[in-house]
């Protein structure tokens, strides 16, 4: 049983850049796992980290965020107020003992269609290599 | 402890109408504790006190006159002053309605120490010196019994003040913190050591209520659309908050420990913050609540920041 656990990915992708690059590698006929589920979202610098934390405790098993290289945001300066942020959330995660690997972050363009399944292929990797998600996935309530 | 001094700037202040309102302390109902009060009078201003027991952070008493045109005179130690600092610099206050009585601050005592050393403590026992207090016949240093976030304090004085009473005094910034302590277990321990604190949160919000700087009109732990959280304090939940609570309060957080004095559970919800404060620091090298101009450290950005944790 536990060798059919596939892991649940959330896939939060710009809509300029990384959501572009998907369709690239969908449209090319790349091959990647069928894992992540895809939220379009207008820029990596709109992805609240509430977003992240939601998507955990709804039981995903990882979380990827996806934007612009730095220097390409289509709104000229999205994806930088987004890297701190996103540090910021990196550590303080790992320092509480939640898995850092489980929440990754990417940069991909609208033309790296092949980049784009080498980090779904990376990200599953090593969600699967840390098994389902225990922490701060919300318990059994009557109440919710 | 400067308590006349404090009196007659406040009395002075009211009489000549250059505010309309103090907030001070004034002798709590119990032993051992301050509370915080609005003193809009002169002639009430003899009830002001200042000890080592002042211990709310009186910033958060501004904000329900942020609407208001009053103009507002707090005492305020060198936490308080931050916070003030950052409510200025967020443009919640205009600077000309808001009087700053510093006031360099000697540290907080906690009342649970106090009684975890001495057993238990009447009022009458004890009488107070400079730096520290006689009681039981001996003479102790207020040092060990020092509220947390005061043993770890480097701003005992107010960065910005209108009137200072007192002496300016040496920072303590004790290198041997709790935050310190934590940060040296590893990871499974901290995630143990978080699991247990965190399972007693009964999500009561006193936290977020005596944060000076939550001030959200409604905040995201209530919201319905979007329902981030269920009100049911379970351990999930409770992280999901916590997390959230100190990733607003990122580049923000002055450091006062005044949600981990409101816990009832005591947890020490304060930590997490506090981490979120020194990743800051440590990675952007800014700090909360010290100049009026510098950028807020999440509202900017340089092209050099940490970014090798992004592939």
């Amino acid at each position: 049983m536990k060798n059919d656990w596939e892991p649940k990915i959330v896939a939060f992708l710009c809509h300029w850049c990384s959501y572009a690059g998907a369709d690239l590698a969908g449209i090319s006929r790349i091959q990647y796992p069928p894992n992540i589920r895809v939220i379009r979202v207008p820029c990596s610098g709109a992805v609240n980290p509430l977003y992240i934390l939601k998507a955990l405790r709804e039981g995903a098993d990882g979380v990827l965020v996806s934007g612009c290289h730095p220097g390409d945001c289509h709104y000229l300066s999205g994806n930088y107020f987004a890297r701190r942020k996103f540090f910021v959330l990196h550590e303080l995660l790992q320092w509480l003992g939640i898995e850092k690997d489980r929440v990754q972050f990417s940069w991909v363009s609208a033309s790296e269609g092949q980049k784009f399944s080498q980090v779904v292929e990376e990200t599953v990797e090593k969600v699967k290599k840390l098994g389902p998600a225990q922490k701060l996935v919300k318990e059994f309530t009557f109440y919710v | 402890m400067f308590e006349q001094e404090i009196r007659r700037k406040a009395k002075e202040l009211l009489e000549v109408k250059a505010v309309d309102l103090v907030i001070g302390y004034t002798s709590g109902s119990l032993p051992f504790q301050a509370r915080p009060t609005l003193v809009s009078s002169p002639e009430d201003t003899e009830q002001l006190v200042w000890n080592h027991f002042c211990s709310p952070n009186l910033a958060r008493y501004l904000l329900p006159y942020r609407d208001s045109s009053k103009k507002i005179a707090l005492l305020a130690k060198g936490c308080d002053a931050r916070a003030v600092v950052v409510l200025l610099r967020e443009e919640q206050f205009p600077r000309e309605r808001i009087h700053i009585i510093g006031l360099p601050c000697p540290g907080i005592i906690s009342k649970r120490k106090l009684e975890e050393k001495l057993g238990e403590i009447k009022e009458e026992d004890f009488s107070w010196e400079e730096s520290g207090f006689l009681c039981q016949g001996k003479k102790w240093e207020i040092d060990s019994f020092l509220e947390d976030t005061c043993v770890r304090c480097r701003y005992p004085n107010p960065p910005l003040w209108d009137d200072l009473i007192g002496e300016k005094r040496e920072s303590r910034g004790s290198s041997v913190d709790y935050l310190e302590r934590i940060s040296s277990q590893s990871e499974e321990e901290r995630w143990q050591f978080f699991t247990q604190e965190l399972s007693r949160c009964i999500r009561c919000y006193a936290c977020r209520n005596a944060c000076p700087l939550c001030y959200c009109k409604e905040c995201f732990a209530e919201s319905d659309v979007p329902r981030w959280i269920s009100g049911v304090p379970t351990l999930s939940d409770n992280s999901f908050f916590h997390l959230g609570r100190s990733i607003h309060l990122a580049g923000r957080c002055v450091e006062c420990g005044a949600c981990e004095r409101a816990c009832p559970e005591e947890i020490k919800i304060g930590l997490l913050p506090l981490k979120v404060e020194e990743i800051i620091k440590n990675s952007f090298s800014f700090e909360a609540g010290l100049s009026l101009e510098e950028e807020a450290p999440l509202l900017t950005y340089k092209e050099n920041d940490p970014g090798e944790f992004i592939k």
